[in-house]
C-alpha cells in the first residue's frame, strides 16, 4: 500500500471518512527558546476517531491546548470548517463546538455534581426541561451512577473523569478532544466509553483521542498521528500501520547529551524492595546492586511518582525495603533517602533563599557545634560540593530562583550529597534542564552510584533511561509489568512495555458508587448543616437565660438582641461573600463606621428629604468605590486579600477621623424610627436581613452567579479552565461585600444615632466570628448565608446573656473565644471525616 | 572568573536580596530629611526621648509578628498577649517591688501557654491562623479581665525604673529592644534552628521533603511571638504610669504594618528582622512628623495606610515582572556564569 510513516494525505483516506472539519497548518509554539511544537500540520475529519500518540513531552497536550484555544501558537493557522480562525480562545472554541475532556478533570470539589454540570455548561442546555432530568440524562449517557446532589469531593478519580467526559459530550460537540480518558477507568467503563465514542462518531463528530496505549488505539481509532519532540513523526490510517511502525515513530529521538559509560554489575545487592504497596501502586519488587542505577519507566501517572515518594519516605507504604541488609521503616526512609522532586519550584528548593542556604539545610548538624553554625566549615564544604558538581552561579549568596533549571537541579543534588544519604531517589531529574547540564547530571548520578549509594531514577523519557540506567522497571496502572536488565535496557523495549501493557485499574474501588447516602446524610454533608446545631444552641441558651431571669425573653430584650444582630448580620453577610472567594475582607468594620460618619452630615435633623436621599446615595457610592479598590488591588496589583483590606481598614479609620474628630451630627429621629421599627419584639429590619439572606442563599445554590462565586473560590484554576471570568467575579465579590456592609451601616447609624469616628472597627472581628460560627469555610468555595445570620444571632445573644445575667466581662470574652474556636474545630473535624472516609 | 559583558543575573539577585532593606532605609532617610526641613522639633532630644520607647515596643511586637508571618501565618492575638502581660505586671504586684519577679515569670508562663495553644491549633490541627488567633485573643482577654476587672492599676516603681530609665542617653526600653533584635538576628542566621526556621518559612513543602519537622517549627513561631508580645507588654507596664487593660489593641495593625514594610511577604517566606525594626522606627517617626507639622491625630492613620499600601505595592507590584525576568533567566543557556568557588 503506502509508506505508513509519511504524513501525506491519502486519497483512500479521504474516501473512507468524512469531510475535513479542523485543519492545523504549520503550527509552531516556543517557550522561551525551546520549541514545544514545530511546524505541525494535521487534518481532522468528521465521523472518525483520530488518535494522537507520543511520549510525554512530545507536544500532545500543547497541540490539544492550541485547538482548545488555551494556548496561542506562535506560527501557523487553524482552519475550522474551511474558514481560518484568526485567534482561537476558549470562548471561540466553545462557540465553534469544540469540547475538551481534560486528563485532570476540571471538576470543582466544593460544588455538587449537578452544580458542576450547570456552571460549566451553557444555560440553554437546561432550558425547557427540568434541570435535574437533563443532568441525569447526561450522567446516564456515560454510565455514571452518583446522586446529583453529591458533593464532587466525594467522587472517585474515575467518577470525576466520567463527569468530565459527560460535560464534554453534553454540548454535542463537532470536535471532541479526549485526553487520556481511560487512565483511571476500569474495563467496563472503558467499554462503555468506547461505545459512546462510536455513537458520536457515527453521528458525525470528529474525535481527537490522546492516548499512550496501542491496544486502545487499535480498538477505537481510525487514524493516528504520532508526535515526537514537538514534530510530526508520522500519520496514517490505523489499519495500515503496524505496532512496530508506530513504536518506530514514537521512539528514536536524538539526545543531545552524552551518557557516562555503564560499569559491569557486581551483583552485590545493596537495596532490595519486596512487595511495596502504597497509594496508586502495589506489589512493587526490585533489587539494586552496588554501582547500579535503577530506572522507573512508564506512561506518566501510572504510579511512578507515588512509588518515588514512598521510597523517599514521604508517603506511607507497606512492604519490605532493605538497604544494605537492614530493613527500613517509613521513618527510616525519610531519614535515609535524599529526594530530588520533579517539581523543583514547589518542593525542591526554597526559591527565596540563597544557593548556600538551600544546599546546606539538610547538613547543618555537620557544620555546627552547640547548635551554632560554623560559617567557615559551612562555606568550605558547600564550596567543595558546588565545585565538584560544577554549579554555575554569580555567587554563593545568589537567590536560587535566579539560576537556570540545570543549576537549580545541581543545587538540589548538592544538598542531597551534603546530607550523606543512604539512597538517592530522583524524580524526573532532567525535567526543565538544558542539554548541556543534563549530561553533567547523568555524570553526577553515575559517580554517586559508583560510590555504592543506590540511585533510583524515574523518567518519562525512555531514551534517557536507556542511556543512564543498568536496570529498568516499567510500570503500568501501579504494577511492574516488565523488568529490563543489561542489553534489554533500550528505548524501544521500554516504550513497547509501557504502551502495550494491558493491565486495568482494579474494579473494586473504582466506579461503583458508595452506598447511596440517605437524605439526612446528604444534609449533614451540605453547607447548611451547621444551621441545625446553631439553632439548637440559640434556643437552649435562650431557655437557660429565661430560666435565670424571666426578662431575658421579654419583648424588649428579644427586640434588642435581634436589632443588634441585624447590624452584625448584614456586615457578616458581606464577609461571607469574601470568604466564599477564599479571601477575607478586613475593611468591613471601618467601612461601616466611615459610612455612618458620612451619613451624619446628610441624614440629620431638619435636612430635606433630598439631602437625606443624597446621603444614602453617597453611602452606596462610597461603598462601591471601596469594594472596587479592594478587588482591583487583590486581582491586578497582586496584593493578598489581607494586605489590601488591611490597608483599606487603616485608611478608612483615618478618613472617619478626618471627617469628624469627635462624635457629632445627630441622625434624624424619624429616620431612626423607621429603621428601628418593630412589630412586637420583631424588628422589621431583622425580617429584611432574613429575606436578604434567604435570597442570597437562593442565588448561591440555584443561580449561575452563585455557582460562579463558589467555583471561583473553590479552585481558581479549574474555574478558569471551564471558562469562568475569574477577575470579574473577584472584584464583583468585594463590591457586593461592601454593599452589604452599607446595610449594616444603616443599622449601625440608627443604633448609635450620631457620627462617631471611633465606632465600627470592632465589627470586622465580630463579622469573621459570625461567619465562622455559621460554618463557612475560610478555604473558599463553601459557605452559607443562613448560617452566617444564625452565627450573628448566637454571638449577639451570648454577649447579651453575659450582661443580662450579671456575669463579668471576663465571661463575655471567654464565651466569644471559646465559641469561635470550638465551632471551627468541630467543623474542621467533620469536614476531615467526610473527605477521608 | 570569566564574566561576560552581560551581568544581568548578578544585579537581579543582589537587588532581590536587599530590596526590603533598601526600601525601608531610603524611606526612613527621606523621612528624617523631611523632619529636618519641616519639623525639626520632632527630632529634638526631648521629642526623641519621648517617642523612641514606643518605637522600641513596636519593634519588639513587630518582630514577634514577623516570626508568625514568615511561616505563612497571621497573629491577631497580639493585642491580648500584650495586654495580658501589662495587666499581670501591674495587678499582681500591685505596687510591691518584691512581687515583681513572680509577676514577670507568671506573665511569661502565660505567654508560653497561649503560644502553645495557638501553635497547636494552627500547626497541628491546621485551623486557619486568623480564626485560631481571633479565638485565642478573646480567651486571653478573658484572662485579662479575670485578673484586672478592667480597672487600671499603677505600676511598680522597680518596673518603672527598669523599663523607663535611661542609660548612655537612651531609654532602657530602646536598649532592650536592640538586644532582642540582635538575639533574633543571631538566632535566625547563625543557629541550626534559625536556619531551619527560615527554610521552612521559605518553602514548607520542600522542607517537609527533606524531613524537617514543619509543624513543630510552625507551632514554635506562635510561642516565640507570644514571648515577644509579653516582653513588649512588660515594657509598656514600666513606661506608662497607669496602663489600661486594652494597651495591646493599638499595636495590632502597626505590628502587621511594620512586618510588611520590612519586606516580609504575608504569604510567608524569608523574614527580615532588621528591616522590620527600621520600619518600626519609620512608622513611629512618621507619626511624630505628622504630629509636629500639625496634622491631627485623625489623619495620621491615613498616612500610615498610604505608607503601608505603598510598601506592599513596592514589594508586590514589581513581583510579576521580576518573576518574568527569572523565568527568562532559567531557560537561558548557561554561558555567562562563573562556577562558584
Amino acid at each position: 500500500m503506502r509508506d505508513t510513516s509519511v504524513g501525506v494525505e491519502n486519497e483512500q483516506g479521504m474516501a473512507t471518512s468524512g469531510a475535513v472539519i479542523l485543519k492545523l497548518s504549520g503550527i509552531s509554539k516556543f517557550y522561551a527558546r525551546i520549541a514545544a511544537l514545530t511546524d505541525v500540520s494535521v487534518t481532522f475529519r468528521t465521523g472518525e476517531v483520530h488518535a494522537i500518540l507520543g511520549e510525554n513531552g512530545a507536544g500532545k497536550s500543547t497541540m490539544m491546548n492550541v485547538i482548545a484555544g488555551a494556548i496561542r501558537p506562535d506560527l501557523g493557522t487553524i482552519e475550522f470548517e474551511g474558514r481560518v480562525v484568526a485567534s482561537m480562545s476558549p470562548e471561540t472554541a466553545a462557540s465553534l463546538g469544540i469540547a475538551i475532556s481534560y486528563q485532570h478533570p476540571a471538576i470543582l470539589d466544593d460544588l455538587s455534581v449537578l452544580e458542576n454540570l450547570r456552571v460549566s455548561l451553557p444555560a440553554a442546555l437546561f432550558a425547557g426541561n427540568a434541570p435535574r432530568a437533563v443532568a441525569q440524562a447526561m450522567l446516564d449517557q456515560v454510565g455514571l451512577t452518583v446522586p446529583l446532589q453529591a458533593r464532587s469531593e466525594s467522587l472517585t478519580v474515575a467518577q470525576k473523569q466520567l463527569l468530565e467526559i459527560a460535560k464534554a459530550l453534553a454540548i454535542r460537540p463537532k470536535v471532541l478532544i479526549l485526553d487520556e480518558p481511560t487512565a483511571s477507568l476500569d474495563q467496563d467503563a472503558t467499554d462503555m466509553l468506547f461505545a459512546r465514542i462510536r455513537e458520536v462518531v457515527k453521528a458525525g463528530t470528529s474525535v481527537i483521542y490522546i492516548t499512550h496505549r496501542l491496544a486502545e488505539l487499535r480498538q477505537i481509532a481510525h487514524r493516528v498521528t504520532v508526535l515526537r519532540d514537538g514534530r510530526l513523526a508520522g500519520s496514517g490510517l490505523v489499519e495500515e500501520v503496524s505496532d512496530q511502525d508506530l513504536l518506530g515513530m514514537i521512539v528514536g529521538r536524538t539526545l543531545g547529551s552524552a551518557f557516562p559509560p555503564k560499569p559491569d554489575s557486581t551483583g552485590d545487592i545493596n537495596l532490595s524492595v519486596t512487595g511495596l504497596t502504597g497509594q496508586n501502586f502495589s506489589g512493587v519488587s526490585f533489587t539494586v546492586a552496588r554501582g547500579e542505577i535503577l530506572g522507573v519507566a512508564g506512561v506518566a501517572g501510572n504510579g511512578q511518582a507515588e512509588l518515588m515518594r514512598a521510597l523517599a519516605g514521604l508517603q506511607p507504604s507497606k512492604g519490605d525495603v532493605r538497604l544494605g541488609g537492614q530493613s527500613l521503616s517509613n521513618h527510616d526512609m525519610l531519614k535515609q533517602a535524599a529526594f530530588m522532586p520533579s517539581d523543583r519550584h514547589a518542593e525542591g528548593l526554597a526559591g527565596g533563599l540563597t544557593i548556600r542556604e538551600n544546599a546546606a539545610i539538610s547538613a547543618l548538624d555537620k557544620f555546627s557545634s552547640f547548635g551554632i553554625v560554623n560559617r567557615k566549615a559551612e562555606m568550605a564544604q558547600v564550596t567543595d560540593v558546588f565545585r565538584a558538581l560544577a554549579v554555575k552561579a554569580p555567587s554563593m549568596e545568589a537567590a536560587v530562583k535566579s539560576l537556570s533549571g540545570g543549576n537549580q537541579q545541581k543545587v538540589v543534588m548538592a544538598r542531597a550529597l551534603l546530607s550523606e544519604p543512604g539512597l538517592i531517589v530522583a524524580d524526573e531529574p532532567t525535567q526543565g534542564v538544558d542539554v548541556g547540564a543534563r549530561s553533567e547530571i547523568y555524570r553526577i548520578l553515575r559517580e554517586v552510584s559508583s560510590r555504592g549509594i543506590p540511585v533510583i531514577v524515574n523518567s518519562s523519557d525512555a531514551a534517557e533511561l536507556e542511556g543512564l540506567c543498568d536496570k529498568v522497571i516499567v510500570m503500568s496502572r501501579g504494577q511492574v509489568v516488565e523488568t529490563l536488565t543489561g542489553h534489554d535496557v533500550d528505548e524501544a523495549r521500554i516504550v513497547a512495555a509501557a504502551v502495550s501493557a494491558l493491565t486495568h485499574v482494579d474494579r473494586a474501588e473504582n466506579l461503583h458508587p458508595k452506598a447511596r447516602a440517605s437524605g439526612w446524610r446528604h444534609f449533614l454533608q451540605s453547607d447548611n448543616a451547621p444551621a441545625v446545631p446553631l439553632s439548637l444552641v440559640i434556643v437552649l441558651l435562650a431557655l437557660y437565660g429565661f430560666s435565670q431571669n424571666s426578662h431575658f425573653l421579654s419583648s424588649f430584650n428579644v427586640g434588642n438582641i435581634l436589632m443588634l444582630a441585624t447590624a452584625l448580620g448584614f456586615i457578616a453577610l458581606g464577609q461571607t461573600v469574601a470568604m466564599l472567594l477564599a479571601g477575607i475582607d478586613l475593611s468591613v468594620g471601618p467601612l461601616a463606621g466611615f459610612l455612618v460618619v458620612v451619613a451624619s452630615f446628610f441624614i440629620t435633623e431638619g435636612q430635606s428629604p433630598e439631602v437625606m436621599a443624597l446621603g444614602f446615595a453617597l453611602m452606596l457610592g462610597l461603598a462601591v468605590v471601596v469594594g472596587m479598590v479592594n478587588g482591583l488591588l487583590i486581582r491586578f496589583a497582586s496584593f493578598t486579600p489581607i494586605a489590601a483590606t488591611l490597608a483599606m481598614y487603616i485608611g478608612l479609620q483615618g478618613c472617619s477621623f478626618i471627617l469628624r474628630d469627635s462624635p457629632g451630627g445627630y441622625i434624624d429621629s424619624n429616620v431612626v424610627a423607621w429603621i428601628t421599627w418593630q412589630i412586637g419584639p420583631l424588628p422589621v429590619a431583622f425580617v429584611v436581613l432574613v429575606l436578604v439572606a434567604l435570597a442570597a442563599e437562593h442565588l448561591l445554590r440555584n443561580r449561575r452567579i452563585g455557582w460562579q462565586l463558589r467555583a471561583t473560590g473553590s479552585n481558581e484554576d479549574s474555574a478558569r479552565r471551564i471558562g469562568l471570568r475569574i477577575d470579574r467575579t473577584f472584584v464583583a465579590g468585594y463590591v457586593v461585600s461592601a454593599l452589604l456592609t452599607v446595610l449594616g451601616a444603616v443599622m449601625l447609624m440608627a443604633q448609635i444615632g450620631v457620627g462617631d469616628p471611633a465606632q465600627g472597627s470592632n465589627y470586622t472581628l465580630a463579622s469573621i466570628t459570625a461567619v465562622v460560627l455559621g460554618g463557612t469555610s475560610l478555604r473558599g468555595g463553601r459557605g452559607t448565608f443562613i448560617g452566617t445570620v444564625l452565627g450573628a444571632i448566637l454571638l449577639t445573644e451570648v454577649l447579651n446573656a453575659v450582661s443580662f445575667l450579671g456575669l463579668s466581662q471576663t465571661y463575655q470574652y471567654v464565651f466569644q473565644g471559646a465559641l469561635i474556636l470550638v465551632a471551627a474545630l468541630i467543623y474542621a473535624t467533620v469536614r476531615e471525616r467526610s473527605t477521608v472516609k | 572568573m570569566a564574566q561576560s559583558p552581560r551581568k544581568q543575573p548578578r544585579q537581579v539577585s543582589r537587588f532581590a536580596l536587599a530590596k526590603g532593606f533598601v526600601t525601608v532605609v531610603i524611606s526612613t532617610l527621606v523621612l528624617i530629611g523631611l523632619c529636618y526641613a519641616f519639623a525639626p522639633s520632632s527630632l529634638a532630644a526631648g521629642a526623641l526621648a519621648g517617642s523612641l520607647p514606643f518605637a522600641a515596643i513596636l519593634m519588639i511586637v513587630g518582630l514577634g509578628q514577623m516570626l508568625v508571618v514568615q511561616q505563612g501565618g497571621f497573629d491577631l492575638s497580639v493585642a491580648g498577649g500584650v495586654s495580658l502581660s501589662v495587666v499581670l505586671a501591674t495587678h499582681y504586684p500591685s505596687g510591691d517591688n518584691a512581687q515583681l519577679l513572680p509577676a514577670v515569670l507568671i506573665a511569661y508562663a502565660c505567654a508560653v501557654a497561649a503560644g502553645l495553644v495557638n501553635g497547636f491549633i494552627v500547626g497541628f490541627v491546621r485551623l486557619n491562623a486568623i480564626v485560631a488567633t481571633i479565638g485565642m485573643n478573646a480567651l486571653i482577654y478573658g484572662v485579662v479581665f479575670a485578673v484586672s476587672g478592667g480597672v487600671p492599676r499603677i505600676t511598680t516603681d522597680l518596673l518603672a525604673q527598669i523599663a523607663g530609665g535611661d542609660s548612655f542617653g537612651l531609654g532602657h526600653s530602646v536598649w532592650i529592644a536592640l538586644g532582642i533584635l540582635i538575639v533574633t538576628v543571631f538566632a535566625m542566621k547563625k543557629t541550626i534552628w534559625g536556619r531551619k526556621f527560615e527554610a521552612i518559612g521559605a518553602n514548607p513543602l520542600a522542607a517537609a521533603a527533606i524531613g524537617l519537622d514543619v509543624r513543630l517549627y510552625q507551632m514554635m513561631a506562635y510561642v516565640l511571638a507570644q514571648l515577644y508580645y509579653c516582653s513588649a507588654g512588660l515594657l509598656i507596664a514600666g513606661i506608662t504610669t497607669q496602663p489600661t487593660a486594652f494597651q495591646g489593641d493599638s499595636l495590632l495593625l502597626p505590628s502587621v504594618a511594620v512586618v510588611v514594610l520590612g519586606g516580609t511577604s504575608l504569604l510567608g517566606g524569608r523574614g527580615f528582622p532588621i528591616s522590620t525594626a527600621i520600619a518600626a522606627l519609620f512608622l513611629n517617626q512618621l507619626s511624630q512628623f505628622a504630629f509636629a507639622v500639625g496634622v491631627p491625630y485623625s489623619a495620621q492613620t491615613i498616612i500610615q495606610a498610604l505608607a503601608l499600601g505603598l510598601g506592599i505595592g513596592i514589594y508586590s507590584i514589581h513581583l510579576p515582572s521580576y518573576f518574568n525576568k527569572i523565568n527568562k533567566l532559567s531557560n537561558r543557556e548557561e554561558e555567562d556564569e562563573a562556577i562558584v568557588s
